[in-house]
C-alpha cells in the first residue's frame, strides 16, 4: 500500500468532489434545508463541504446524506459504460474513451458520504426503523456498510468502489442487453 | 441574558436549559409536550435550545434579541448572515459546469456507439460460443473484430470458433490481425485453449499437404490416403479432410486395380457431395469396370455421368479446368479398354508435363 497526500487525490479526481458536493446543495434546497456555507473545492481536508441546518425530516436527511452517492455512483456507470468497452474488452486505444473513463472513476471514488453524513443518518434511523420507515430500514444496512467502507479509505476503498463500479455496472449493463 | 421564563409552565430558568419550538420559549419538561402537540397539529415539531437562537446559527456572533436579526424556520441568523442564508444560489460556473457534464456525457455516449456495437457482438458471440452454436457466433466475433482487431478477448473467441467449425482461415486472421499473433498472456486458459486447438488444425492441414504431393505421385496412394486419414482424425472439424482422406482412398483402390471398392467410394462420395468432381469420379471407376469388364452398361453409364458432371461444371472455371484434365483419360479408358495412371497418360499424350490434378 502507497501513501498519496489527500490534496493530491482530490487534485486528481477534483470533479467527483465538486458533483458531490453540488449533491448535497442540490438535496437541501430541494429539502428546503438553510445552508449556512458551500465549498465545492479546495485543497483540504475535507476537500468540499456543504453545511446546512439539522433536520428532524429523515427523508430529507437521507437524501441530503445519500443523495451524492447515488448520483456519483449513476454517473460513474454511465462515464465508465462509454469507455468501459475501448479500455477494458476491446483494447482499442482511444484517448478520449480514456478521458471518459478518468472522469467516470473521478465521480466514482468520490460517491461515499463522509461519516458526518452517515453519523446524522444512523443518529436517527434505528427508531424510525423500529416504527416501520420504509427508508430507514433500508438506510441502516446501507449505511453499516458504508461506515465500513468509509474507514477503508485508508486503504483506498473509495477508488476501489470507482473502479468497481466502473467495471461490474458495465458489464451487467453490457450483458443484460447482448 | 442569563435567565428566561417557560411560557407554559411560567417557571424561570437558566436560558441555557431552555428550548425554543417555533419561536416560543419552553423549559426541558413543557418542550417535549409542547413539540408533540405541535406534531398533533401538523405544524413543526422540532425545537432547539434557545441558547442557539441568541447566536447566529451560521458564524455564531451574539444576537440575543437584536430586531436586525433574521428568524428562518427555527433559526436565527445576524443581519449579515440572514441574507445570504436565503439568497444561497448554485453559482454560475457550476451551473456551466454541470451543463458541460451533461453535454459530455452525451458525447461520451455517442462516442462509446461503435463500442457498444462491438461490445454487443462480442458478448452475444460469446453466449454463443458457450452454447457451442460456433457457426452462428463466428459473424458476431468478427464483427467486433473490425472495431477491435486487439481485442484479446473477440481475437481468441473468434480464432476459438472459427477453428471448432473447420474455418481455419478466419482463425488465421483473428489471431494474425492481433498483434501479428502476439498474446500478452500466454498462459491464460483461453489462449491455451485457442494455441492447443490451432497447433491441431495446423498440424492436420500440414499432413493433408504432404499427403497431396504424394497422391501426384504413382505407387504412393495408399501412404497418401493414409497420411489423409491421419490429417482427417487429428481434425475432424474440417470435413473436407474426412472427404478427401475418402476421395484418396479411392486412388489407393484404383493402384490396387480394386475397381469394385473405388465404384463403391465413388458413389458413395456422389450421394453425399453431389458436384462435377464426385461425378467425374464415378464415370472413372465405371470407365475402369468398363475396361476390365467390357460390360457395355458400365460404359454407358460412365458416359452418363461424363454429361452430367460436364453439365454441372458450366459456368464455373474452376471446375471446368479440374474436368478438362480428367475427362480425356476417362475418354481414353472407355475408347481403348486400357487402364494407365496420370503419369502415363501425360507421358504418352501431354509430352510428360505434370497436369494439375
Amino acid at each position: 500500500m502507497f501513501f498519496i497526500p489527500g490534496p493530491v487525490i482530490a487534485a486528481l479526481t477534483f470533479p467527483g468532489v465538486i458533483i458531490h458536493e453540488a449533491g448535497h446543495l442540490f438535496f437541501c434546497r430541494l429539502f428546503k434545508l438553510q445552508v449556512f456555507g458551500v465549498c465545492f473545492f479546495r485543497f483540504g481536508n475535507p476537500a468540499g463541504y456543504v453545511i446546512h441546518e439539522e433536520t428532524d425530516n429523515f427523508t430529507a436527511q437521507f437524501f441530503v446524506s445519500m443523495g451524492p452517492f447515488f448520483a456519483n455512483t449513476l454517473l460513474c456507470v454511465l462515464f465508465c459504460s462509454a469507455a468501459f468497452l475501448p479500455v477494458w474488452e476491446l483494447k482499442v486505444y482511444d484517448p478520449l474513451a480514456y478521458f471518459f473513463y478518468w472522469l467516470g472513476l473521478s465521480i466514482g471514488m468520490h460517491a461515499f458520504p463522509s461519516t458526518t453524513d452517515l453519523s446524522h443518518l444512523w443518529a436517527q434511523a434505528p427508531g424510525l426503523a423500529k416504527k416501520g420507515n420504509l427508508l430507514a430500514i433500508v438506510s441502516l444496512p446501507l449505511a453499516a456498510v458504508l461506515v465500513v467502507l468509509n474507514y477503508g479509505r485508508i486503504v483506498w476503498a473509495d477508488l476501489g468502489y470507482g473502479i468497481a463500479v466502473g467495471i461490474l455496472g458495465p458489464i451487467a449493463i453490457f450483458r443484460a442487453l447482448a | 441574558m442569563s435567565d428566561a421564563t417557560c411560557s407554559r409552565c411560567g417557571q424561570t430558568f437558566s436560558i441555557r436549559s431552555l428550548f425554543d419550538l417555533n419561536g416560543i420559549t419552553y423549559c426541558e419538561t413543557c418542550v417535549q409536550k409542547a413539540s408533540q402537540e405541535a406534531k398533533q397539529r401538523g405544524q413543526l415539531s422540532s425545537y432547539v435550545p434557545l441558547i442557539n437562537k441568541s447566536i447566529c446559527a451560521r458564524c455564531n456572533t451574539y444576537i440575543g434579541s437584536s430586531s436586525d436579526a433574521v428568524q428562518i424556520g427555527n433559526l436565527r441568523f445576524c443581519a449579515a448572515c440572514g441574507p445570504l442564508i436565503k439568497d444561497w444560489d448554485y453559482p454560475q460556473w457550476l451551473k456551466v459546469s454541470l451543463a458541460a457534464l451533461l453535454l459530455l456525457l452525451v458525447v461520451a455516449l455517442a462516442h462509446g456507439r461503435k463500442y457498444f456495437h462491438a461490445g454487443r457482438e462480442m458478448y452475444v458471440g460469446e453466449r454463443l460460443v458457450k452454447q457451442g452454436r460456433y457457426t452462428q457466433a463466428l459473424p458476431h466475433l468478427k464483427e467486433t473484430l473490425l472495431t477491435a482487431p486487439q481485442s484479446d478477448k473477440a481475437a481468441l473467441l473468434a480464432a476459438k470458433a472459427a477453428l471448432l467449425i473447420g474455418d481455419v482461415d478466419s482463425a488465421d486472421k483473428a489471431l494474425h490481425g492481433h498483434n501479428g499473433g502476439y498474446f500478452e498472456d500466454a498462459n491464460k486458459p483461453e489462449f491455451k485453449e485457442v494455441n492447443n486447438l490451432w497447433t491441431r488444425a495446423t498440424g492436420a492441414l500440414e499432413k493433408a499437404g504432404q499427403a497431396s504431393k504424394l497422391a501426384q505421385q504413382d505407387g504412393k496412394e495408399i501412404e497418401a490416403a493414409q497420411l489423409m486419414h491421419a490429417a482427417a482424425a487429428g481434425y475432424p472439424e474440417l470435413p473436407s479432410l474426412a472427404f478427401a482422406a475418402e476421395v484418396y482412398d479411392a486412388g489407393a483402390a484404383f493402384a490396387r486395380k480394386d475397381y469394385d471398392m473405388f465404384l463403391a467410394i465413388s458413389k458413395k462420395q456422389w450421394s453425399e457431395h453431389p458436384a462435377p468432381g464426385t461425378a467425374a469420379s464415378v464415370a472413372s471407376a465405371l470407365a475402369c469396370k468398363y475396361a476390365v469388364t467390357g460390360d457395355g452398361a458400365y460404359r454407358q453409364q460412365s458416359e452418363e455421368m461424363l454429361a452430367k458432371a460436364q453439365q454441372m461444371a458450366q459456368g464455373n472455371a474452376e471446375d471446368l479446368k479440374g474436368l478438362d484434365e480428367y475427362f480425356p483419360r476417362i475418354r481414353y479408358r472407355l475408347d481403348h479398354r486400357e487402364i494407365i495412371t496420370r503419369t502415363e497418360y501425360d507421358r504418352r499424350f501431354r509430352n510428360g508435363k505434370a497436369a494439375s490434378k
